[in-house]
C-alpha cells in the first residue's frame, strides 16, 4: 500500500508536529475519544456491546502520514470538532458513512488499524488475585510455561506458587513432600523416624535419597515430579545392569534408601548400594534364603537352613544366628528396631529379640506351613496352609483372633491396622476386620491363586496365577480394573499413588496407571521370566532370569540435574501481591504443618 | 418482598431489575438484607452502564440457578473448558468489555459469573504458543533475546510429552 492511499481516513497524525494551530488538544488514537473516567461510550446501545477503542498503549507501528497536504488537513481540523460534538449513535452513523466509502483494502487497513487496539494484556488490566483465578482454571502445565514466555509481568505472575501448589493437587503430585519437607521440618518432627514404618512391608519406603538440590517451591516441585513423570511414561535409563553368575531364583527383594538387597534361592544374599553398584555379598546361609527384611542397615534373613540370620548390612558382618525353627523360615517382618517375627513351615510364628538374640516367644496355633505375615503395632497376622489367618498379640505372645472362610492355602497377606486382606488358592481375597476378625468381604473374580497383594488406604491390587491384576475399591468392595497383565504368573507386583508395576512369569514388566488402569508401557526388553520387581518414585529395580542368568537392572527416572536448574529470575510482580503471598505462605505452612504432624 | 430495585451505574444511569435478579449480586444481596426495603437507586460505584447492563443481562438469564455453593473448590469449578453455549455467547465481546465484567463480578460479588469470565480468559491462552498469547492480548515480549532463551530453556520441560 502507498502510504497515500491513507490520506482519506481522516485519522490524526501522530508522529508529525500538527501544521496550524487547532482549536483544543485532539483527542490521538491512543487515547479514547470517551472521558478517561469511562471504558465505553457513555451513550452506547446496551447490547450488544460496542467494541470501544480501549486504551491500550500505542505499541503497533502507525503510519505516517507525512505526505498528506494542507487541504487535508483543513479537512481534519474541521472534521474532529464535528465529531467530537456528536453522541454515541451519531458517531456511528458518520463512522459507518465513511466506512461505506473505503474499498477492501481500505477495510483491511482499517481492522489492522483498529483491532489491536480492541486487545489487552488481560494480566495488567485485572489485579493479581484474579489473575491468579484466570490461572487456576489453566490445569495443563505446558500452557501454563509457555504463558510465562510471554512477558516479564506474566512471567512473575506464572512464578506464584498457588497456581502450582494447585496444579500439583489436580495432577495428585504429593505435595511438597519427603526431602523438602524433612529438609524444612525434618529437626522438628525427627525427620528420619518416619522411614522405618515402610520397612515393615515388602513395599519400600517412598523416601528416596536425591543428591540433586531440594525444591523450594511448589513450581520447581512441579517441574520435578513433572519429569518424573514424563520419564515414567516415555523415558527412563538403566543405570546398572548386573549379570550374576547365579542362576538362582530371586526371592526377596527390597529396596532401602541405602540399598538394594536381594536374596536368592541359592543361599546368597548380595546388597548394593541405591544405584546398583555391588557392595557386597552376604555370606552364611547354607540352604535357600527365602525371607528377609530389611531396617536401616540391619538385614534380618531366614530360609530352607532354618536360621534367622541378622545381618550389619554396612560391614558385611553376621551378628546374630537365630535357631528355634524346625523347618523351612518362610516369611519375616520387623515391628521395631529390635524385635522380628518370623513363620515357618513348622507351623509356628517366632517373635526375636535381635538384638539380645533371644526367641521371646513362639506363637502356635497354625496346623500347617506359616506362609505370609504381616505386622501392623503390636498385632501380627499370619496366613498359612491351613487355610486359616490368625491374628497375634506381640508383646503378650498370644493369639488373639482366628480368621476362618478360605477354602484353600493362603499365600499372601496385607494389614494395615484397619483392615487384613488375604489371598489364596482358592482363587478369592478376603477382608478381615482385625478387631472382630470378622469376615467383611470375599472379593472374587481371580480364576487361580492370589498370590500378590497389596493395600494402600481403601485400594487393594492383588496379582494372580491366573496373569490378571485386579484394582479393588475396599470402600465399596468391588473391583475397579481388570487387567489383563501377564501370560503367565503374576510374580511381583507393586503400586502407589499414580501407579503399579506388575512383572510376571512371561518376562514382561508393565507400568500401568492406577486411576486409568490402562497399561502406560512395558519397562526393560523381554526376558525369560521377571523373578522380583519393586520400584521407589524415581527408580525402578528389575530382577529376572535371561539366558539363563539372573539379571539385576536398576531404571532411573530422575530428571538430569542441569534440567532443574532455574535460569532465569523475576522478583515477584508487584508490590499489591504481598496479601497473596500472605495467604500462600500461611497455606504452604499449614500444609507443611499438619504433613509433619502426620509422620511424627 | 419481589419488588423492583434501581442500580445506579457511575456513570448516572438508571437500571431498574427485579430483587431477586439484584440479589444474584451477594453485594447487593448483603446490602439488601441489611437495609430491608430500599426505593433509592442503588449506587453501583465501579460499574458503569455498558457493563452493569451486560451484567444484568446475565443475572436475569441465571435467576433461577441454584445459589452458588459454599465449596469454592468443587469439581465443577475445577473443570475450565466447560462453559455453557449462552454463557460462550454472552462472553463473545471485545477484550476490554470482558475484563470489565470480570472486575465488575468480582466488585459485585457473582462467583459464578465471576468464574464464567476467568474461565474464558483461560480458554484464550491455552494451546497458544507465547508468541500466539502475545498476538492474541497485544502484549509487547519486553524480554532480551538473552533472557527469552533462558526462560525459553527453563521451560522446555513441559514441551516434552
Amino acid at each position: 500500500m502507498r502510504e497515500g492511499e491513507y490520506r482519506i481516513t481522516g485519522l490524526p497524525r501522530r508522529q508529525e508536529p500538527v501544521a496550524h494551530p487547532v482549536p483544543r488538544p485532539l483527542p490521538t488514537p491512543s487515547r479514547p475519544i470517551v472521558s478517561p473516567l469511562q471504558n465505553l461510550l457513555p451513550s452506547a446501545p446496551a447490547s450488544p456491546p460496542t467494541p470501544a477503542p480501549s486504551p491500550t498503549p500505542q505499541i503497533h507501528r502507525l503510519p505516517t502520514w507525512t505526505n498528506a497536504n494542507e487541504n487535508e488537513d483543513t479537512f481534519l481540523r474541521d472534521a474532529r470538532p464535528h465529531f467530537s460534538r456528536l453522541d454515541g449513535p451519531e458517531r456511528q452513523r458518520f463512522l459507518a458513512e465513511i466506512l461505506n466509502l473505503c474499498d477492501s483494502q481500505q477495510l483491511s487497513f482499517v481492522l489492522n488499524y483498529v483491532s489491536p487496539r480492541l486487545k489487552k494484556d488481560p494480566f495488567t488490566s485485572l489485579p493479581n488475585e484474579l489473575c491468579l483465578r484466570v490461572l487456576s482454571f489453566i490445569d495443563d502445565p505446558k500452557t501454563l510455561a509457555r504463558a510465562s514466555q510471554v512477558s516479564k509481568h506474566w512471567h512473575a505472575l506464572l512464578s506464584d506458587d498457588l497456581t502450582w501448589k494447585k496444579l500439583c493437587e489436580k495432577h495428585s503430585y504429593r505435595r511438597l513432600s519427603g526431602t523438602f519437607k524433612s529438609w524444612q521440618y525434618g529437626s522438628m518432627f525427627g525427620g528420619s523416624s518416619k522411614f522405618t514404618s515402610g520397612f515393615n512391608s515388602e513395599i519400600s519406603p517412598p523416601a528416596t535419597k536425591s543428591k540433586r538440590p531440594k525444591a523450594t517451591s511448589y513450581k520447581s516441585h512441579f517441574k520435578q515430579r513433572y519429569m518424573v513423570e514424563t520419564a515414567w511414561r516415555t523415558g527412563g535409563k538403566a543405570i546398572a545392569i548386573h549379570e550374576t553368575p547365579d542362576q538362582g531364583v530371586v526371592t526377596s527383594l527390597h529396596l532401602t534408601p541405602d540399598y538394594i538387597v536381594i536374596a536368592l534361592d541359592n543361599a546368597k544374599i548380595h546388597v548394593f548400594d541405591s544405584e546398583g553398584n555391588i557392595l557386597r555379598t552376604l555370606a552364611g546361609h547354607v540352604m535357600g534364603v527365602w525371607a528377609m527384611v530389611p531396617w536401616g542397615k540391619t538385614l534380618v534373613s531366614g530360609g530352607c537352613d532354618r536360621d534367622v540370620r541378622v545381618w550389619d548390612m554396612e560391614s558385611g558382618e553376621c551378628k546374630r544366628i537365630l535357631r528355634g525353627h524346625t523347618s523351612t523360615v518362610r516369611c519375616l517382618k520387623m515391628s521395631d528396631h529390635k524385635t522380628a517375627v518370623s513363620g515357618s513351615r513348622d507351623t509356628t510364628l517366632r517373635i526375636w529379640d535381635i538384638e539380645e538374640g533371644v526367641c521371646k516367644n513362639v506363637l502356635v496355633g497354625h496346623q500347617a506351613s506359616v506362609r505370609c505375615l504381616e505386622i501392623h503395632g503390636d498385632l501380627v497376622v499370619s496366613g498359612s496352609y491351613d487355610t486359616t489367618a490368625r491374628v497375634w498379640s506381640i508383646s503378650q505372645g498370644t493369639c488373639l483372633r482366628t480368621l476362618s472362610g478360605h477354602f484353600s492355602q493362603i499365600y499372601a497377606i496385607a494389614f494395615d491396622g484397619v483392615r487384613i486382606a488375604t489371598g489364596s488358592l482358592d482363587t478369592s481375597v478376603r477382608i478381615w476386620d482385625p478387631q472382630t476378625g470378622h469376615c467383611q468381604a470375599v472379593l472374587q473374580g481371580h480364576t487361580s491363586l492370589v498370590g500378590q497383594l497389596q493395600m494402600r488406604g481403601s485400594t487393594l491390587v492383588t496379582g494372580g496365577s491366573d496373569g490378571s491384576v485386579r484394582v479393588w475399591s475396599l470402600e465399596k468392595n468391588s473391583c475397579i480394573h481388570r487387567l489383563a497383565a501377564h501370560d503367565n504368573s503374576v510374580t511381583s507386583l507393586q503400586f502407589d499413588d499414580t501407579r503399579i508395576v506388575s512383572g510376571g512369569s512371561d518376562g514382561r514388566v508393565k507400568v500401568w496407571d492406577l486411576r486409568t488402569g490402562l497399561l502406560v508401557r512395558e519397562l526393560s526388553s523381554p526376558a525369560q521370566a521377571v523373578w522380583r520387581v519393586a520400584f521407589e518414585d524415581e527408580k525402578a529395580v528389575i530382577l529376572a532370569s535371561r539366558s539363563e542368568r539372573t539379571t539385576m537392572e536398576v531404571y532411573s527416572f530422575s530428571p538430569p540435574p542441569e534440567a532443574l536448574n532455574e535460569y532465569y529470575h523475576t522478583s515477584t510482580p508487584t508490590s499489591e501481591r504481598s496479601s497473596a503471598e500472605h495467604e500462600r505462605d500461611t497455606i504452604m505452612d499449614e500444609d507443611t504443618q499438619l504433613c509433619g504432624v502426620m509422620e511424627a | 418482598m419481589a419488588g423492583k430495585i434501581i442500580l445506579q451505574s457511575n456513570d448516572n444511569a438508571s437500571i431498574e431489575i427485579d430483587r431477586d435478579v439484584a440479589e444474584r449480586s451477594l453485594l447487593i444481596k448483603n446490602m439488601l438484607e441489611d437495609l430491608g426495603d430500599i426505593d433509592e437507586p442503588i449506587p453501583i460505584a465501579n460499574v458503569n452502564e455498558a457493563v452493569l447492563r451486560k451484567v444484568v443481562e446475565w443475572c436475569e438469564h441465571h435467576r433461577a440457578d441454584p445459589p452458588a455453593s459454599e465449596n469454592d473448590d468443587t469439581d465443577a469449578r475445577k473443570r475450565s473448558t466447560d462453559i455453557d453455549e449462552w454463557d460462550q455467547k454472552f462472553m463473545q465481546v471485545d477484550q476490554e468489555m470482558l475484563f470489565e465484567i470480570i472486575l465488575a463480578a468480582n466488585y459485585l460479588d457473582i462467583k459464578p459469573l465471576l468464574d464464567v469470565g476467568c474461565k474464558t480468559v483461560a480458554n484464550m491462552i491455552k494451546g497458544k504458543s507465547p508468541e500466539e498469547i502475545r498476538k492474541t492480548f497485544n502484549i509487547q515480549n519486553d524480554f532480551t533475546p538473552e533472557e527469552e532463551e533462558q526462560i525459553r530453556r527453563e521451560n522446555e520441560w513441559a514441551e516434552d510429552r
